[in-house]
């Protein structure tokens, strides 16, 4: 099991590093319409400031990781105090906002994420008859 | 920001009324103002000028939803919303960590976004966010109330990620507003407000197992501190959470299976529908025979179900002294046939056309709860409550008429 949790650990790190083409990394968004169209090169292709896409399943399983082992400190002196309750509360809480986030990072397709907010654009655009 | 629009003066007659602007609001006080012209002879200007309407002709249906965090709330909104059309999303350009979802017709407030402590004061008071002291009230009951009026308020942000409160985000009045969280029928003048309310009930066994599933995949958690957090989290929930479901106008309770001895899995599931009787708007899902007690096993010579099959029951009861009724059903689909037959022979169902159970159930099929009852009751209850907000704005409309006419 630790082996298995590591790994996914490793992973997570990985993909936080690469700037997902999504829309807080402006940069990209404005690359990503002359993909199609190699001849409308952009004179500038540079990013000016690469943004460090919130990697927040990895913030988030720190903070999992580390109230447990709060609440597991604050149990030991007392189990039924409020601190030890409120504790593990933390933990729930906490567990139950890294399953959202998963969740969230599950889902989220970057074409679909650009392609809700321009629809006009090339890539998005849809021919249904 | 102002909207103007021109109403014929047959709409406006119940809902609108001369007023001056005293009315006490919390936050962004929207007022709609319309230009009132007489049908006389006198074009413009006709007399006493503006007439204030609080948006009181678009009524805003309030839905509560009351369930344990990890309970399957997030899933049982995306059915909602799905129901009434559209995706419920968070608001654009807003809070990035908000809890609220919107769509065309439906907001989800969370009601966490009412604590009046954040993670730190809690820790130092020692009490949990089930805890009544760390969830403020009063302002809850005036911004759902200030909501059904149709004012628009700006409502705290309780940030899960960092355990504060934010800023406050504007929330306009939706045609639907749900009230999802922990308390949203604990403080009585809140629970009056509530057009219906919903609570999800799950079995001890149940919510381990569930919690297991979320939790096992990250560091840090191992099966003694998921169960430790249960344990600790449970006097609380008894005491403040869990009396609310007898206040439930709808309890979806789920338990482990029947069908299968000595399950300790807990992929299928018995899930109850309990339905009080009496309701305004509501009408109970019935089996064949509306009052009566049926046991009904779909399964046989017309259809063929896989091990563990299903099992349907139904029938009246008595819960916490309300009058209700009961449908049960153990077990899980395998296939379309089966979900579209169990369809076919359930009434009081409030669908628009044969097969949108079904439907809504295909277009979510990767929800978890899609192939046992949690998602069928789940979609039915959405399907209730959509042809309950019909019901009120048609009887809501159906009153000027019926004050021009006298």
């Amino acid at each position: 099991m630790a082996t298995l949790s590591s790994l996914s650990f490793l992973t997570t790190r990985a993909v936080a590093n690469v700037p997902l083409p999504d829309s807080k990394n402006g940069c990209l968004v404005k690359v990503l319409p002359y993909l199609n169209q190699p001849w409308k090169r952009v004179s500038q292709l540079g990013c000016g400031r690469m943004q460090v896409v919130r990697a927040a399943p990895d913030r988030i399983s720190e903070k999992v990781e580390k109230s447990i082992k709060e609440a597991q400190e604050a149990c030991s002196d007392d189990p039924v105090s409020g601190e030890c309750v409120a504790a593990w509360d933390e933990v729930e809480e906490l567990s139950a906002a890294a399953s959202h986030a998963r969740d969230q990072k599950k889902d989220s397709d970057p074409l679909e994420n650009y392609c809700k907010d321009n629809p006009e654009t090339d890539e998005c655009r849809t021919y249904d008859n | 920001m102002a909207v103007s629009t021109l109403y014929t003066t047959q709409a406006l007659n119940s809902a609108c009324s001369i007023s001056t602007p005293a009315k006490t609001h919390v936050g962004f006080h929207q007022k709609q103002v319309v230009f009132y012209r007489r049908s006389s002879k006198r074009v413009g200007g006709g007399g006493s000028g503006v007439i204030t309407c609080s948006a009181g002709d678009s009524q805003t249906v309030v839905i509560g939803l009351a369930a344990d965090s990890g309970c399957g709330k997030s899933t049982f909104m995306r059915r909602l919303t799905s129901v009434f059309g559209g995706a419920a999303e968070p608001p654009k350009g807003g809070n990035p960590d908000s809890n609220t979802l919107i769509s065309d017709t439906t907001t989800v407030i969370c009601l966490d976004d009412y604590h009046s402590l954040d993670r730190t004061g809690r820790k130092e008071k020692g009490v949990t966010a089930l805890d009544p002291r760390a969830n403020d009230f009063d302002l809850m009951y005036e911004q759902v109330k200030a909501l059904k009026s149709g004012i628009a308020v700006d409502k705290p942000i309780y940030n899960h990620v960092t355990g504060l409160l934010d800023p406050p985000e504007l929330i306009k009045p939706p045609k639907i507003l749900v009230i999802e969280g922990l308390h949203p029928m604990f403080d009585d003048r809140v629970r009056d407000l509530l057009d219906f309310s919903i609570y999800l009930d799950i079995s001890n066994e149940v919510k381990f197992a569930w919690k297991i599933q979320r939790d096992m995949a990250e560091r840090g958690h191992s099966l003694e501190s998921i169960k430790a957090s249960i344990e600790a989290r449970k006097p609380d929930f008894d005491a403040y959470i869990d009396p609310q479901k007898q206040y439930a106008d709808a309890v979806i309770e789920v338990l482990p299976t029947q069908l299968i001895p000595d399950d300790n899995e807990g992929k299928v599931l018995r899930v109850r529908l309990i339905m009080k009787e009496g309701v305004e708007n509501f009408s109970p899902v019935y089996l064949f025979d509306e009052g009566s007690t049926i046991s009904w096993i779909p399964c046989g010579r017309k259809l063929t179900c896989s091990y563990p099959g299903i099992k349907f029951h139904y029938g009246p009861d008595t819960y916490f002294g309300n009058e209700v009724s009961i449908l049960e059903m153990d077990g899980q689909f395998d296939r379309l046939d089966e979900l579209i037959y169990v369809e076919s022979h359930l009434s009081n169902i409030s669908t628009k056309f044969y097969g949108e159970v079904t439907q809504q159930m295909l277009k979510h099929a990767d929800f978890p709860g899609s192939n046992n009852g949690t998602g069928l009751f789940q979609t039915i209850v959405g399907l209730k409550i959509r042809d309950l907000y019909e019901q009120i704005t048609s009887s809501k409309a159906a009153a000027p008429l019926e004050a021009t006419k006298a």
